[in-house]
């Protein structure tokens, strides 16, 4: 064992090295013992930084954990927290790829629609953490949009997500919003969801197919032809001016511009 | 054990009574805000003197900091950091440190307060306030440290001391000479989390009246008050912010008021949250500790 002191920067690595993964290395010739071995009392951090991530995990991911019940979610998120620790000092940041990791934590393997209420969960709490900001007036476009329209893009609120699944993620999670859940049908068409930020609170609906390739490519920052192409390439009957009209009635759009080398 | 004994025999003691203190630049007693009470706090406005929030929670342009944004034109708001990592051995995380920045200029908070202690390196966030060993690199790093967050916040920033479970053997510096000379250094004020010592000088064995004397009243610029607990499978407490003030705790107040006079006080509560009626039940009972001890006629 060495007996030269460490550096700070030494000491604080080997630390790292113990609450992540609970490996002390040379680190007790650092500690004073004082009746409790320097294991001991290391563990004592350890256990404090899986035990309070694993309560932000389960404050962003409450129905998955419930889903798994609380003991399993506890176990998940240790393992989540010794393999992908915090970048962030923000705890509401943590987490952006817990649904990639339930997606290959083998013990969830027999909920496969996991992953996808992890992910709409983490929406949620993105679209949450996002600020909303003044809708474009309608009226400010009536004058360009009727020689330009097909050259404009728009700079969509913030807080504004889409997002698909295969399995009724929103249905899962509204279950999951009583005491008693429901049973719920998991055979449905792929869903599609608009997620906003409304006021004090998080937001969604479902969409049509066109009214979904539409937004979701104006969102892309896709010019006001290319979304309509998105749409009817899904729906032939799809009317542009009526899917601009409510766009733009329901303050999604926040600017606009003019891109007429993308077209 | 010793820290509470010397607490006990403390407690019958005729203390000296600072009584020519001026009153507290800003109220004197607040609680920790937490989202689940805030539909309260905005509809019930409990008479509290200040709010005070975690700077890592309200970084994001969030419905959360515009919850914050409103309940800030009925209460002044106290920042206190738990990320600045103020003891890494590596550079400050600028990037953080800009957002703390920024969130300074939305919340113009009355106080603005980090730890001795640090929470990330090498990338890697810790989330804890882990123990620094106190050595000439560490006294010199911190204060640098201290120094740049000061010019970058624009605010005189107050240290408060850790709860600690370990002590690092090539420490040569008393954490409280440490505190102080990090305070003299650096124009930073101290806060005293009396939990905090209350925890660590039961764990170290240390007399905590010692580590209070040692800190210069002029430099005390809040204090932190919160619960613990003991640890289930060794001998130590836990600082948990998740019970009452437990009563050594409060006596150990008590004799840190006579020393300081009245700051801005604080009830932390952040785990095993109850209802808002008993964080305003133990800012009640700091208040009358605070009017028993500091009145121009106290005993």
């Amino acid at each position: 064992m060495s007996t030269a002191r460490p550096t700070l920067l030494e000491l604080q690595l080997q630390i790292r090295r113990a609450v992540l993964a609970g490996d002390v290395g040379e680190i007790p010739a650092a500690i004073e013992a004082s009746g409790i071995d320097a294991a001991a009392r290391l563990r004592i951090y350890r256990s404090h930084f899986l035990a309070t991530l694993g309560e932000a995990l389960k404050t962003t991911f409450p129905v998955v954990c419930r889903l798994v019940d609380e003991r399993f979610f506890a176990y998940a998120a240790h393992e989540y927290s010794s393999e992908h620790p915090p970048r962030s000092r923000c705890l509401s940041e943590y987490g952006a790829d817990f649904a990639e990791f339930i997606a290959s934590f083998e013990p969830c393997n027999e909920l496969p629609y996991l992953p996808d209420v992890a992910r709409f969960e983490w929406e949620i709490n993105a679209t949450a953490r996002m600020p909303e900001a003044p809708p474009l007036s309608p009226a400010a476009l009536t004058a360009v949009l009727a020689e330009k329209a097909a050259y404009v893009s728009f700079r969509l609120q913030p807080s504004v997500r889409y997002f698909t699944s295969p399995w009724p993620v929103d249905a899962i999670w509204h279950a999951n919003q009583r005491d008693e859940v429901l049973p719920i049908d998991l055979v449905t068409d792929e869903i599609r969801l608009e997620i906003r930020r409304a006021g004090d609170t998080v937001v969604w609906h479902r969409l049509d197919t066109a009214s979904f390739a539409f937004r979701s490519a104006l969102a892309d920052n896709l010019v006001f032809a290319a979304a309509i192409a998105a749409a009817t390439s899904v729906d032939p009957k799809f009317d542009p001016a009526a899917a601009l009209q409510l766009f733009l009635a329901e303050g999604l759009a926040v600017d606009f511009d003019f891109s007429p080398e993308t077209v | 054990m010793a820290a509470s004994k010397a607490l006990n025999s403390r407690k019958t003691r005729q203390l000296p009574v600072v009584v020519e203190r001026p009153p507290a630049a800003h109220g004197k007693i607040g609680i920790g805000l937490r989202s689940r009470h805030v539909p309260k706090i905005t509809a019930d406005r409990p008479a509290l003197d200040f709010l005070e929030v975690h700077a890592e929670n309200y970084m994001a342009q969030s419905v959360a900091l515009d919850r914050l944004l409103e309940l800030r034109r009925h209460y002044p708001v106290s920042l206190h950091g738990v990320g600045l990592s103020l003891g890494s051995g590596e550079l400050l995380d600028r990037d953080h440190l800009g957002k703390f920045a920024a969130l300074i200029g939305q919340l113009e908070p009355i106080l603005v307060s980090d730890h001795l202690a640090w929470s990330a390196v090498g990338g890697v966030y810790l989330n804890d306030l882990l123990p620094l060993p106190y050595t000439e690199e560490s006294l010199d790093l911190f204060c640098c440290h201290v120094d740049e967050a000061q010019e970058v916040l624009g605010r005189r920033l107050l240290v408060e001391n850790p709860s600690s479970y370990l002590r690092y053997r090539h420490s040569t510096i008393p954490e409280a000479s440490f505190l102080v000379e990090i305070a003299r250094r650096t124009g930073c004020g101290i806060l005293c989390d009396v939990n905090n010592l209350y925890v660590s000088a039961r764990n170290f064995e240390f007399d905590p009246l010692a580590y209070l004397d040692a800190l210069p009243q002029e430099a005390i610029g809040q204090v932190h008050l919160a619960g613990h607990h003991a640890a289930e499978d060794v001998d130590i407490l836990i600082d948990d912010h998740g019970c009452r003030v437990a009563e050594p705790v409060w006596a150990l107040f008590a004799e840190a008021l006579h020393r300081y006079g009245s700051v801005p006080t604080l009830i932390e509560w952040d785990t095993n949250l109850p209802a808002l009626e008993v964080l305003l039940d133990e800012a009640g009972h700091a208040s009358e500790l605070i009017d028993v001890h500091c009145s121009p006629n106290a005993a």
